[in-house]
């Protein structure tokens, strides 16, 4: 199976080629039976990677040590689940994977597009099998071959490295991925649309589904990701400003700035230059993010090798794709101008420049730190890091600015807003900004970011609010139907405008639960069994926390583990008995250092968050000496933490609502065409 | 051996599957289908939807009376030449773009030229008698 596997992978190289120059050539000689056969190809590549991923999942599964990544990743003694997901544990999994799902996405455009969209898919057909080549070539020739074969075959795998050994580790890969590759197929249909001259709304009307697939896939994946540090990494922290997590932002931010950008080109015909240099800038970041992943090139914690080759040939892909689609733009220039210009500097339009230009800033600044230290290091040959102040001083305020945009920007009309109307409209949601202030100023809540941000998320929940209770209201009236009934038409009746809505109150939550951070407390304590500690949380009750004692167990090589130290603590909250806490240690054959598995207790307010920091005597633990108990517990106290994941399943819901396909297009059309000369606002209202 | 067998299988049948239509003729359309938003049913669509927006926002209290009518006297208008040439591209005659953009901008000067009230200076929509910002009647207009 392997063997069929690695040779599946090298036939799909030149079907990726033919596919490639079919779909080109046939667009511009308009050749369907070249088209069709680019098309078939597509498929072809999608089942020859499903065959190579199997070939490795196979090589996993039977223990297949001539192989250097079987090999690297894996060893007996790993658990089946962390050997079938083998596949994407390093780095050339990774790739192989990558390029499947990427085929799996192509292979589901190219077949929901059989009988429509005709004039763009020879070359979405050519785009997506020229990016699909580029990885298979990086597959076979950058020295990243998952079939490479050792020339002796060990006795045993070297095993994964247990940090990975993580259920949402096996998760956040794959729905970044998702997100990354789904990507390709909106910039698929913008390369068309500028070969194939149609540079009207189309090309966005016909992938709004898929950027906002996209945009959900990154969303959830940074947010595992993010859950996944939480956890394992053992410090409290969830966001690091790590190159790596700052790659996975980089096209989140600009995806974001692109759908916000779409709408004002599908409603007025403007920013079709904007919106073509978004969607390539958000694609390149896309490879951005795997070529500083998978080439290691920036140290960080995800950093999987140091290979030069792959940097080179990564490099050479994205300035190729750099330079054609600017001479594309450039060459479509005349067809890209607007036909419109924005009429007020208070209207909804530029409240969406303003935002992407503010999302564009943050960007830029989060690309400037990541690569710096590399340039610096080139320049000066030293090695110099950028930290997290740099990201916080530069991104706190223009994060601040976009939170109180999401609130702006909905009760700004379009076209031209009336000052009188805007004063109108901000009278309520100002003065809940300034009575929250108050009062959290008076409750003592004074640290100024996290005073700020609440008030700013009070004010942006409030004209949420508003919006949909003036929704429901006018509906209800119009209609004469009860509340609940009319929210919900309201919301079916325009799930984009809605569904936007409750992905705001989304990232109001998760701005609430970033700003909880001001009033962490993290206090260190050396502890004997029986030992005694009290830590005030900031909502002013008191853990008292009891440390139990220690318990070792020996692993028997079973999952790798040889040993593990578990920490037993019992807790109580202002006297109130609350479950034990466990955190532990534990040290695995294949890791030279103990690893630390935290405890967590999670309620809506906080999370008590507890680190076996260090055991005084690890030996004579390891050895049951009944003297050798002490150990250094770290307790941090994180308010609002869990408002970042309930943020994260808000978020899925609200791009949900707006993804859900409202009514048959089809019949729109014909509907459209017979009721449209009677009733213009009546069909304009079916979408 | 029986690797080299399944390998040639899928060689094979990956090659005669994208080989066959470029032997056999067998073509993709690539032209547009029925079914399909045209450019000026798209323009149609805009139209109607931002019709839609303005009256969302006029309900939502973002705007006021006066804008409200004055940006549904354009949008209208708009939309109006929209669905005029969506229907010229249907019955055939092919309005181009340009042609769209002229009948738009005719539209728009008529609106301002013909349908300008004399006592308050609200642009009206086409057609109307009244005007309907103050309710003076309106002289009638250059175009329509």
């Amino acid at each position: 199976m392997t063997i069929l596997g690695e040779f599946a992978l090298w036939i799909a190289l030149p079907v990726a080629a033919w596919g490639m120059a079919l779909g080109f050539m046939g667009g511009r000689t308009q050749r369907g039976d070249l088209v069709l056969s680019a098309e078939r190809g597509i498929y072809a590549v999608f089942f020859l990677l499903i065959l190579a991923s199997l070939g490795v999942g196979a090589a996993f599964l039977g223990d297949k040590f001539e192989y250097w990544y079987v090999a690297s990743y894996s060893n007996r003694e790993l658990e089946l689940f962390y050997k079938i997901t083998g596949l994407w544990a390093g780095q050339r999994g990774s790739l192989l994977f990558w390029a499947l799902i990427l085929a799996f996405f192509s292979s589901i455009c190219v077949f929901q597009n059989r009988h429509k969209n005709r004039e763009f898919m020879p070359y979405v057909a050519g785009v997506l099998q020229g990016v699909l080549l580029f990885f298979i070539v990086v597959l076979l020739f950058a020295e990243v071959n998952p079939f490479e074969r050792l020339a002796f075959t060990p006795v045993n795998g070297q095993g994964l490295n247990p940090q990975l050994q993580n259920y949402w580790m096996t998760i956040h890969p794959p729905t970044l991925y998702l997100g990354f590759t789904s990507f390709t197929i909106p910039f698929a249909f913008a390369v068309a649309a500028l070969l194939n001259g149609r540079l009207d709304a189309r090309w966005i009307q016909l992938t709004r589904r898929w950027i906002l697939t996209s945009w959900l896939f990154l969303s959830v994946g940074i947010i595992f990701g993010m859950r996944w540090a939480y956890e394992e990494l053992g410090w409290g922290g969830y966001w690091f400003w790590d190159p790596v997590e700052n790659a996975s932002l980089l096209p989140w931010l600009t995806a974001t700035a692109f759908l916000h950008s779409i709408q004002i080109q599908e409603s007025r015909g403007m920013l079709r230059v904007w919106n073509m240099s978004l969607v390539l800038m958000t694609f390149l970041l896309t490879i951005f993010a795997t070529f500083l992943t998978r080439s290691g090139l920036i140290e960080s914690v995800h950093s999987f090798a140091q290979e030069l080759k792959i940097a080179y040939i990564f490099l050479g892909f994205m300035g190729t794709i750099l330079a054609g689609c600017i001479v594309l733009i450039l060459y479509r220039l005349p067809k890209l101008q607007s036909e419109n210009r924005i009429e007020s500097f208070l209207s909804r339009e530029s409240a969406f420049l303003f935002n992407n230009l503010m999302l564009l800033g943050f960007a830029f600044a989060v690309f400037w730190g990541t690569i710096f230290p590399l340039v610096a290091e080139w320049v000066t040959g030293e090695k110099i890091s950028v930290g997290p102040p740099f990201f916080e001083k530069v991104n706190f305020p223009i994060g601040l600015v976009l939170l109180a945009l999401a609130g702006i920007g909905p009760v700004i009309a379009w076209r031209r807003a009336t000052k009188r109307n805007l004063r109108k409209n901000f009278i309520i949601p100002i003065s809940v900004l300034l009575a929250v202030g108050t009062a959290l100023w008076f409750s003592g809540a004074r640290h100024p970011l996290a005073l700020v941000t609440w008030s700013i998320c009070a004010f942006v929940l409030t004209i949420i609010g508003i919006e949909f209770w003036k929704g429901t209201r006018a509906r209800a009236r119009i209609e004469g139907e009860g509340y609940a009934l009319a929210f919900m038409h309201l919301v079916a009746r325009n799930r984009r405008r809605w569904g936007g809505y409750i992905v705001h109150v989304a990232m109001v939550m998760i701005y609430f639960a970033f700003a909880g951070a001001a009033y962490n407390v993290d206090e260190r304590f050396h502890m004997l069994p029986g030992d005694v500690v009290e830590v005030t949380s900031p909502f002013g009750h008191t853990y008292s926390l009891t440390y139990e004692g220690l318990t070792v167990s020996l692993g028997k090589g079973d999952r790798n583990l040889l040993w593990q130290a578990i920490a037993a603590v019992s807790v109580q909250q202002n006297g109130k008995q609350k479950p034990l806490m466990t955190t532990e240690k534990r040290m695995y054959v294949t890791g030279d250092l103990p690893m630390t598995e935290v405890a967590i207790r999670s309620t809506i307010r906080e999370d008590l968050y507890l680190i076996l920091s260090a055991l005084d005597d690890m030996e004579g633990a390891v050895n049951a000496d009944a003297n050798a108990q002490g150990i250094d517990l770290q307790v941090l106290i994180k308010p609002f933490v869990g408002w970042i994941w309930f943020g994260g399943l808000m978020l899925a819901i609200g791009t949900f609502v707006a993804l859900w396909p409202s009514v048959d297009r089809r019949r729109v059309a014909l509907e459209a065409r017979s009721d449209a000369a009677a009733e213009p606002a009546m069909a304009g209202a079916a979408d | 051996m029986t690797l080299f067998i399944g390998a040639s299988l899928v060689a094979l049948a990956v090659v005669l599957f994208i080989l066959q239509p470029v032997v056999k003729g067998l073509h993709a359309s690539l032209e547009r289908d029925e079914f399909e938003l045209t450019d000026t049913e798209a323009r149609k669509r805009v139209a109607l939807l931002a019709l839609r927006d303005v009256e969302y926002d006029f309900l939502a209290e973002k705007l006021d009376e006066h804008d409200y009518r004055s940006l549904k006297a354009e949008l209208t208008a708009e939309a109006l030449a929209a669905l005029e040439a969506d229907e010229q591209a249907q019955s055939g005659a092919g309005a181009d773009e340009d042609e769209l953009e002229a009948e738009i901008a005719a539209i728009r000067a008529g609106l301002g030229a013909g349908s300008v009230c004399d006592a308050c200076g609200f642009s009206n929509e086409v057609g109307s008698r009244f005007c309907a910002s103050c309710g003076q009647a309106v002289a009638a207009e250059a175009a329509g």
